[in-house]
């Protein structure tokens, strides 16, 4: 890779559920030039100290809607919103009402609930055909159902959002006007979703946005109740449908390692924290900031002012700071990973995302003790011009 | 004699990842905003590694882990 011809990001996949070639070898230069799917330039931070440093540096701004940042995606402005700020100390006023929402207690308060829906999604591949898909059948459900349940969103919504949110989602994978149709729908629902609980207030968390609007509209405006309850529901279980599929094909892909794993299963933990450090379903795209100064590299590299910029989460495959990074090691302690970011930004639902792979991950073993991949893993396709690209089809038997 | 250690955590950059409440239950917890709350700032030296894991996995550097060795007799 050379520093002064950019490349293509992201880089191409692995054909194999592995490590892609361009995530081991990138960080010969700490500052590498990328050509982002718009055809817009940035840079990205390879290397884990840098990154891990920059996530917490204020220079860089999260506020691309504001600022002439690259773009994503030649026709969709994906996250970028500029009535929303997203940079100190707006940002962390509004994130701390929506984090309460989170902690380990509350998290734990729903284990049992996702639990009780994943063994009844199990019930259902169970008495349906093999090979069961496993997308369909368990990963994308699994998120869905508990995001619904704790937003307090109708279940029987899910068809009409999810196809909302592939579109708002879209990278490249439609036009103009389908993407406009999907973000404005999106947009729509989610308005008449709230109108619709501000008469029937319960104990879930758009509820509890709604109060504390209702109480302090200065605190959290009409406008950014709708925005959160956006992000979340998108982020809710879009991530955790491609993680949970991607986890399990990496896994099975491995059937050695399953069946370590298989044979105790007190490994799920760090087994889960593994597998998302290997996560091969994401990108550094959602790390996009915007420098608004110069900003100097460990090894004295320079970002430019004005550079659109990621934070690269293929550092998680740093040989300095992680041994044998190309190696899936279920029993891998000190694993702190950049799949959930770091600093002020650090990925919200991240506590739940864990909980659920968990969950599913010991839940699927314990169920069913054969389960393997029902077709090579070079077969299992990848979803094309979305944002995630995790698998769009696992087939899998038992 | 095992080293004194001193725990402590700035709730003001806490961002609820609650990775150290996971870690180390026993030290850390968090209150009804998600914030981290120190339970116990001197916990047992036998904590240590994993209080340093907690620290470093926190992502806004919130923890801080002191440990005074004991003075040799």
């Amino acid at each position: 890779m050379s520093s002064s011809c950019p490349v293509s990001y992201p880089f191409p996949w692995a054909e194999t559920p592995d490590i892609p070639h361009d995530w081991r070898t990138m960080r010969e230069q700490s500052l590498l030039h990328v050509t982002l799917p718009s055809g817009d330039p940035a840079v990205l931070v390879t290397r884990y100290r840098d990154v891990r440093k920059l996530f917490a540096d204020e220079r860089l701004s999260r506020n691309t809607a504001r600022y002439p940042t690259s773009r994503i995606s030649a026709n969709n402005d994906l996250f970028g919103d500029p009535e929303i700020d997203n940079d100190p100390p707006r940002y962390l006023e509004e994130r701390s009402v929506v984090m309460r929402a989170f902690s380990a207690r509350r998290i734990e308060a729903l284990r049992p609930i996702v639990q009780q829906i994943a063994e009844e999604l199990m019930d259902a591949m169970e008495a349906g055909p093999r090979p069961a898909e496993l997308m369909e059948a368990f990963a994308f459900p699994l998120p869905i159902l508990v995001i619904c349940h704790m937003l307090g969103v109708p279940p029987r919504d899910r068809q009409k959002f999810r196809r909302l949110i592939d579109g708002f989602l879209s990278v490249s994978a439609l036009s103009d006007e389908e993407v406009e149709e999907c973000r404005t729908g999106l947009w729509t629902y989610l308005g008449e979703l709230i109108e619709h609980k501000h008469a029937d207030l319960g104990d879930d968390l758009i509820s509890e946005l709604i109060r504390v609007s209702a109480e302090d509209p200065e605190k959290l405006t009409p406008y950014q109740l709708q925005h959160w309850v956006k992000t979340l529901l998108i982020a809710g279980y879009v991530t955790t449908a491609s993680q949970i599929g991607t986890s399990i094909a990496v896994l099975l892909h491995r059937t050695s390692v399953a069946d370590e794993l298989k044979k105790d299963l007190g490994l799920v933990p760090s087994a889960v924290e593994e597998l998302l450090r290997f996560q091969i379903m994401g990108t550094s795209l959602g790390s996009l900031r915007y420098a608004l100064e110069d900003i100097e590299l460990l090894d004295g590299t320079v970002i430019p002012k004005g550079s659109t910029v990621m934070l690269s989460v293929e550092s998680n495959m740093d040989d300095t700071v992680f041994e044998n990074p190309c190696t899936l090691d279920i029993r891998r302690q000190d694993n702190h990973h950049m799949t959930f970011g770091a600093g002020i930004h650090f990925c919200a639902g991240a506590a739940l995302a864990r909980m659920e792979l968990q969950v599913a991950t010991e839940g699927l073993l314990k169920r069913f003790p054969g389960l393997r991949l029902a077709v090579p893993g070079e077969e299992l396709a990848r979803p094309q011009g979305g944002f995630l690209a995790g698998y769009a089809r696992i087939p899998v038997a038992w | 004699m095992s080293p004194t250690v001193r725990v402590t955590a700035d709730n003001e950059t806490c961002v609820t990842s609650s990775l150290c409440v996971y870690r180390v239950p026993e030290v850390f917890d968090q209150d009804e905003e998600g914030r981290v709350v120190v339970l116990d700032s001197r916990p047992s030296a036998d904590l240590l590694t994993e209080l340093h894991r907690a620290r470093r996995s926190c992502p806004t550097r919130s923890i801080h882990v002191e440990v005074e060795e004991a003075p040799e007799t």
